[in-house]
């Protein structure tokens, strides 16, 4: 239902009969729209006027029959004056009393066989269904057969001439049980004992098949006789006797009808599913009591649940887990005083009388899981005994295992998706790893990370088909991947990143495209963007020590993705310990970039063999360009650059003095990457002593990477430079070199998004 | 004049929506004699039951025999709400001026001893206007008061010509009452 006009406003407020809660009603949905809120009144108001002439049949004046159904309250504030003095079987109606969502509840006098006066609930005009009826004939005979001196006597029971049944009990003139409490100052000791009263009345009642369904403190009289505190529970079985549930109305009625009780509410009565209400549902409502006799007020804020919805109000009284009373009182504020007074009690004592066993006990009454509250009232009642002889009580905290499966009962949902997303994290944390010690083992890392992402892809799927789709969109992304390289190779840079950005989104769960174009993108020097990609293959656990990944330890270290630097860098250490002699240069650079605690001599001395074994002696060396041993073909490195790579594993492990020897060495001739030499050595030599050498070679470090970037920002030349990832490496290191020697940050990141821009509009410009 | 209102019907059934324009006039005339008569013969109770009437008309124009379906009876009682408004307002206005001293009116719903029916008169006046304004508001509104009011069917009946459930006939019903109560209220 939208509440866009007056008329659909009107229509919904007409449906709750109690005037006030129109009016609340009207106020709520109308908001700040005072005029709308006016005008809705004016018709409301015109709809409760009597004296309409539509209503009289033109010509003759008579009132049209059928406007009395849909205006039911029309005539509700004559009704009860018109009742008055009415004769109800050998009652006479007097003052009225109360009033419900369907009854109303008259003084009557009695004329014979005794002249007394009595309570009469009748239902109101029109209410009374042949359903309601007949479920009241059933009822009238149980209650009959109460007889308790804590209920309140049922005399008789009928039904009116206009077919609309009626109660008559016993006219308690008293006060409801908080009010008694409150105003007579009884402690927390004597209400308990009163309280044990009304759990014998209700077991009563309940052992006689009656269920009350209300219980609440206005049907919670005390009455006082020879000064002695009398209990009355008041109206048993007449909320269902004269159908007084709220199945059969709208739901806004439902709500309205149900507003003055809902703090007295089980669970299962505010679930409204057609759960049937049994006698536990009066034990929570006693239990509601209990916390309010002792707490001072409800488990629930009165105005929290009132102010609530309709359905947010039942999930509160469903789902929500009260406070302990004691831990409620302390959460009191000024009334605190207030009702520790109404105690006897020390404001700062309430809260440790009731902490314990009084909380156990009113927490097992309002349990949720009707199963888990007392069996009977006399069950709770027992308890409340024991508590008052200093007996062990059969309430207990819930343990442990029981607070958890509450908790998970309560978060149920968010729980589930929790649960999912951890199995299906650990499930690929798993897989992955089950993949990386397979891959090393078979050193056949594209297969394996084939399979894994063929794998995630049936998880995902599980369907036979999918895989077949897959390998199918594979060749597709393949075949873009290999287009794109070959676009790249001739610089046509647009044309080659809409082939990878294709790639990626048709193959998605595959690390390759996020890898090629990951790398594209950081020889385009879009290392923002290059980062990203990388990050993305590597959660899909592509393999690591690929030519592809060289320099993408210093692209996080220098982008500030920490963690997954580090995730990078442990992959790498974990290759470097399963290593045979068969040197890794950039796998090793890869861990040398930053320092670690994982960094040890071990590294500086397989570096060293690696060199020792397979790099000639300066002297034997056939210059100029000669590459060391017979590596494997991605691993061939000048082995200058080895000696750099060597030194700086030295540096790592604070074998200062052989840093300096090898990256000295490393700096004696000039050769391409030359540059990235300077930082590292000035560390070394500021650890060794010999600071201004130091400052000297970061300045030029300084200059050198300036250079590399100035000549980077000429983009149609990139093939034909330096890799990106020595420039990426240089930074890096020279951050670290600077931030040693001088305590300050460079920071770099202007100039790299300079570069950025410049390959932007490179892009733009070759895509038009 | 019984075939033609039957033809009438028939054309409307059958979806000509200009058959409605002759249908008025028929039912109008009809309706205004039958009231005529009407009140002349039983000025002693000076009732006028728009009901009785209306059935009479239709009895008189279609004919018990004639095997006309609901939708046929639906127009015709439709036509027929419109027609008592228009002759009962018609009358109304006569009255008004009879009371500014205008001349004598020729109808005839007027006696003597009422001062009642004088008061209602001004009252159905009002009502005129309102409904007018509501009609602008919401036409099927407007049209359930005629049939409700002006010729005083059931809601059930009611909600057979207007096509809709009983159930938004009465809410309907209670909105347009408290609507057009407000609405003369205002103008008092």
């Amino acid at each position: 239902m939208t509440y866009l006009n007056e008329r659909s406003i009107f229509l919904e407020a007409i449906e709750i009969d109690d005037l006030n809660r129109r009016t609340e009603f009207v106020k709520t949905i109308c908001e700040d729209n005072l005029a709308l809120c006016a005008s809705v009144q004016e018709l409301l108001a015109a709809h409760e006027s009597s004296d309409c002439m539509l209503d009289r049949k033109l010509v003759e004046g008579h009132p049209i029959d059928e406007s009395a159904v849909f205006s039911p309250s029309q005539s509700q504030s004559f009704v009860a004056t018109q009742h008055v003095g009415m004769l109800v079987g050998s009652f006479r109606l007097m003052e009225k009393i109360g009033e419900g969502g369907f009854g109303l509840v008259f003084v009557a006098q009695q004329e014979h066989p005794v002249k007394r006066k009595v309570a009469l609930k009748i239902i109101k005009p029109g209410t009374g269904s042949k359903e309601v009826v007949a479920r009241f004939e059933l009822e009238r005979q149980a209650l009959a057969m109460m007889d308790h001196p804590n209920i309140s006597r049922v005399f008789d029971a009928g039904v009116t001439e206009d077919g609309r049944p009626f109660f008559v009990m016993e006219l308690v003139r008293g006060l409801p049980i908080t009010e008694y409490c409150d105003n007579y100052q009884l402690n927390l000791e004597d209400r308990v004992r009163l309280f044990q009263d009304v759990c014998s009345a209700v077991q009563h009642a309940h052992q006689k098949g009656v269920i009350h369904r209300d219980l609440k403190p206005s049907n919670v009289m005390v009455t006082l006789h020879d000064d002695k505190a009398i209990v009355k529970v008041i109206d048993f079985g007449v909320a269902k006797a004269i159908g007084d549930d709220l199945t059969e109305r709208t739901i806004y009625t439902r709500f309205y009808s149900m507003i003055g009780t809902p703090l007295y509410m089980s669970p299962e009565q505010a679930q409204m599913s057609g759960l049937d209400v049994d006698t536990r549902s009066d034990i929570y409502s006693l239990g509601v009591m209990l916390y309010e006799l002792l707490a001072g007020t409800t488990p629930f804020e009165r105005e929290r649940l009132c102010s609530a919805g309709f359905d947010e109000m039942r999930l509160i009284i469903r789902e929500e887990e009260p406070p302990l009373p004691s831990h409620r009182v302390s959460t009191l504020g000024n009334r605190l005083t207030i009702i520790a007074d109404a105690r006897q009690i020390q404001p700062s004592r309430l809260h440790s009388a009731m902490r314990g066993d009084l909380d156990w006990i009113v927490m097992k009454a309002l349990e949720k899981d009707r199963n888990r509250r007392y069996e009977s009232a006399a069950a709770l009642a027992s308890d409340l005994r024991r508590f008052l002889n200093q007996q062990p009580i059969d309430a207990r905290p819930p343990s442990a295992v029981y607070q958890l499966a509450k908790f998970t009962r309560r978060h149920r949902k968010s729980l589930l998706t929790l649960c999912m997303l951890a199995a299906s994290l650990l499930l690929g944390t798993i897989v992955s790893l089950w993949q990386m010690l397979a891959a090393i083992r078979e050193s056949d890392q594209k297969d394996a990370a084939l399979r894994k992402a063929i794998a995630a892809e049936k998880q995902a799927t599980e369907a036979r088909q999918e895989v077949e789709q897959f390998a199918n969109r594979l060749t597709q992304a393949n075949l873009l991947l290999t287009n794109g390289q070959m676009h790249a190779e001739s610089e046509l840079w647009s044309s080659a990143l809409e082939e990878f950005t294709q790639a990626t989104e048709l193959q998605p769960s595959y690390y390759l495209p996020w890898v090629v174009r990951g790398q594209f993108y950081a020889r385009l020097y879009m290392w923002k963007e290059s980062a990203e990609d990388y990050q993305r293959a590597l959660n899909l656990g592509a393999p690591v020590d690929e030519p592809q990944w060289i320099g993408v330890t210093s692209l996080f270290q220098v982008m500030g993705y920490q963690s997954e630097f580090e995730h990078l860098q442990a992959k790498y250490f974990a290759i470097l310990k399963e290593l045979n002699s068969r040197p890794k240069w950039n796998v090793l650079r890869s861990v040398l970039i930053a320092p670690s605690e994982e960094q040890d001599v071990g590294l500086a001395q397989l570096a060293q063999n690696w060199l020792d074994q397979n790099v000639p002696p300066p002297h034997l060396r056939r210059p100029p360009r000669g590459f060391a041993g017979d590596f494997q073909r991605a691993e061939r490195l000048p082995p200058i650059e080895c000696e750099y790579i060597c030194g700086l594993a030295f540096l790592r492990a604070g074998r200062h003095s052989e840093a300096v020897r090898w990256l000295r060495s490393a700096a004696a001739r000039e050769w391409p990457a030359r540059g990235l030499v300077d930082a590292p050595l000035a560390i070394a030599l500021e650890q060794e002593g010999k600071s201004s050498e130091a400052r000297e070679l970061l300045n030029h470090s300084k200059l050198r990477i300036q250079d590399w970037m100035d000549q980077a920002m000429d983009i149609d030349s990139i093939n034909r430079k330096l890799p990106w990832f020595y420039l990426a490496e240089a930074i890096a290191v020279h951050r670290e070199a600077t931030y040693q020697l001088l305590g300050t940050r460079v920071d770099s990141q202007p100039q790299i998004a300079a570069l950025r821009t410049a390959a932007i509009r490179k892009l733009d410009a070759m895509a038009k | 004049m019984s075939a033609e209102v039957t033809k009438i019907l028939s054309a409307l059934e059958n979806g000509d929506r200009q058959a409605a324009s002759q249908l008025l006039p028929l039912v109008y005339d009809e309706l205004r004699k039958l009231a005529t008569h009407r009140m002349s013969s039983e000025r002693a109770s000076h009732s006028l039951q728009p009901t009785a009437l209306v059935h009479e008309a239709y009895l008189r124009l279609v004919g018990p025999g004639n095997a006309t379906s609901w939708d046929g009876r639906a127009h015709f009682f439709a036509a027929a709400a419109e027609a008592m408004r228009r002759i009962l307002i018609d009358n109304a206005r006569h009255r008004g001026r009879e009371k500014r001293g205008g001349n004598r009116l020729q109808l005839e719903l007027h006696d003597e001893h009422s001062s009642m029916v004088q008061t209602q008169a001004e009252d159905l006046l009002s009502l005129d206007e309102a409904l007018t304004q509501l009609e602008k508001e919401d036409q099927q509104l407007a049209k359930l008061v005629e049939l409700r009011y002006f010729v005083g069917m059931t809601i059930d009946d009611t909600a057979q010509v207007l096509r809709v459930s009983p159930r938004t006939i009465k809410r309907n019903w209670a909105y347009a009452r408290a609507w057009l109560k407000r609405y003369m209220d205002g103008k008092d």
